[in-house]
């Protein structure tokens, strides 16, 4: 009897574990057989400029251009942004508040997108558009902006979690040997925890990249590479909201279809990379102080 | 001199990002709140929406969500619980536990559209189930499950050898030493982490959009494979008619509703992880 349930444990065990493996592969060969496709009709015409799916035209340049400068533009504002506070919280704040400080934050990273989507059309495009006295504020910086605010969290939680964890000793070492604060910080604290907040700031782009509602709302959507290329006040198209808007609308199995799903899979790749690499390689870091 | 200037301008930087960051976090929560609590009334919570949702409430959003991430639950919990012992208990050689992590965080790195799209080829199409908030429900499931597997095998892994040991002393097989002893401490890490999980899956609007949920005209469902409506993707439709300042209304009504979901189960599971990270063995 004893046996028998220990043999029925292993076998749900077992099960539940092939299954969570199953579906992980599911997910990527389901989304490689479905953009097979287009990467064997359309093949290098894929990184060209028009898209046009009733001309079977399928260049997918305008769509990396957009995600390219959307998350440029975030993480241009959100690391100062997000490394500066991180020093504030773990070195300037007493100890005893940060706990609170970082519960706050941490909660706010769990806002839905949908939500930061909403407050970016009622007040963020509103706001662009009549600073910069455009006709619309959806935008390819509206929505470098907005995304800035939402990986704004993860940046500060984890840079924080990096300088808090250098052990005292070198900033007093630091100190002793007549340092400003800002010297300490820079020459001491900072390298040291340099790995970490690399790995901070990929989970931020990870999440930038994948990012759907809110730059779905604000972008414009309009497959586009402005002129100049750097003017990002026009409207432009990121792979996610392109995804976000088109694929509902194409027919399973066509040409149009696959062509999506060949920058999906284009961005999953991407994403997982960044993912693996944070959590695979940096986490394993020999910490030099331990 | 030189040195002492620097020195002030970091500090001037320093407080000024500070400033900023608080000040818009303050922003979105008071806006949040402000604007929330104007369209929140009892009637917006308990009757349904009508007119495109600009009119009505939002009552059938708030079951169509709850019981998205109901099933969610039932589905992720087990099999993310059988994985975790796996790894943790039965997994000998480094390799495997390689392709393990790489399998777990990999799938957790997934852009969350992926997986809507993968949920439209998958069962919406292969398996011809049509929009189904039974679908949704897998999906979100397949969302949430690397959250909850790593919280529960860090909570059953950081369990010492030597309470393995004992019990298998006492003549314990292995399913009554999993049973007895690693699960009661086990089941701790698995449910912070499937509040975490549930806090990011009841407000994505990526994953279920083409695959779930219908704008309107939608009830409760009475089967499994029938559309719901819910609560992220009823504010992205009312978004989308934002110059129309009632539908604008009722989208921060809804988003409150929202945000106060998300922070019942990601305040639950902060508090949770203050309590039981101070267990030491």
């Amino acid at each position: 009897m004893l046996v028998s349930y220990n043999k029925i444990g292993k076998g749900y065990i077992m099960l539940s574990t092939y299954i969570s493996m199953l579906i992980a592969l599911l997910i990527f060969i389901v989304l490689f057989i479905n953009s097979f496709d287009a990467i064997s009709q359309v093949g290098l015409k894929l990184f060209t400029l028009e898209w046009n799916p009733s001309k079977n035209e399928y260049g997918i340049l305008s769509m990396l251009y957009g995600t390219l400068s959307v998350t440029v533009i975030a993480l241009t504002i959100a690391i100062p942004l997000g490394i500066g506070t991180a020093i504030f919280t773990s070195e300037i704040l007493p100890s005893a508040y940060r706990i609170y400080v970082k519960s706050i934050i941490e909660l706010l990273a769990g806002i839905p997108s949908i939500i930061y989507g909403l407050i970016g059309i009622a007040f963020f495009s509103t706001w662009i558009a009549s600073f910069f006295e455009l006709a619309s504020g959806r935008t390819i910086l509206t929505a470098g902006i907005l995304l800035s605010i939402m990986i704004l969290p993860t940046i500060v939680t984890l840079s924080d979690d990096a300088i808090n964890n250098v052990p005292k000793k070198y900033r007093e070492a630091a100190k002793g040997l007549g340092l400003y604060p800002f010297e300490v910080i820079k020459n001491t604290v900072l390298p040291i925890a340099k790995k970490d907040i690399t790995g901070a700031i990929l989970l931020a782009l990870g999440r930038a990249l994948g990012e759907t509602m809110a730059v779905m709302l604000l972008i414009g959507s309009i497959d586009k590479i402005p002129t100049p290329f750097y003017n990002v006040l026009s409207p432009g198209q990121t792979i996610t909201s392109k995804l976000g808007r088109e694929i509902g609308e194409s027919a399973f199995g066509s040409l149009h279809f696959s062509a999506l799903n060949t920058m999906g899979f284009v961005l999953m790749l991407l994403v997982i990379i960044l993912t693996l690499i944070t959590q695979l390689y940096l986490r394993k870091s020999n910490r030099l102080y331990e | 001199m030189n040195r002492k200037l620097t020195n002030a301008v970091f500090k001037i930087f320093v407080w000024a990002a500070m400033a900023a960051s608080f000040g818009i976090l303050l922003f979105l929560i008071s806006v949040l709140f402000w604007k929330g609590f104007g369209a929140i009334s009892f009637d917006f919570l308990f009757t349904p929406s009508s007119n495109f949702g600009a009119e009505g409430g939002i009552v059938y959003q708030i079951v169509g969500s709850i019981l998205l991430i109901v099933f969610a639950t039932l589905i992720a919990f087990p099999l993310s619980l059988g994985f975790a012992i796996y790894k943790s208990e039965y997994v000998k050689s480094s390799y495997v536990q390689n392709i393990t992590d790489t399998l777990i965080y990999g799938l957790n790195g997934i852009p969350s559209i992926i997986f809507g799209i993968f949920g439209l080829i998958f069962f919406v199409n292969l398996l011809n189930t049509g929009i189904s908030w039974f679908v949704g429900s897998i999906i979100l499931a397949i969302m949430i499950l690397p959250t909850i597997i790593l919280s529960t095998y860090q909570a059953i892994n950081s369990i010492p050898d030597s309470f393995r040991e004992n019990a298998l002393a006492l003549g314990l097989t292995k399913w009554q030493l999993i049973t007895t002893t690693l699960l009661p401490r086990g089941l701790s890490g698995a449910f912070t982490g499937l509040l975490i999980g549930l806090s990011r899956a009841i407000g994505e609007t990526a994953p279920i959009m083409f695959i779930a949920t219908a704008f309107s005209g939608v009830t409760i469902p009475v089967g499994f494979f029938e559309p719901v409506s819910a609560l992220p993707t009823h504010i992205l439709a009312l978004a989308q008619q934002a110059t129309n300042p009632q539908a604008l209304q009722n989208a921060w009504g809804t988003s409150l509703v929202l945000l106060l979901l998300v922070l019942i189960f990601s305040i639950a599971a902060l508090w949770r992880r203050v309590k039981f990270s101070k267990i030491e063995y």
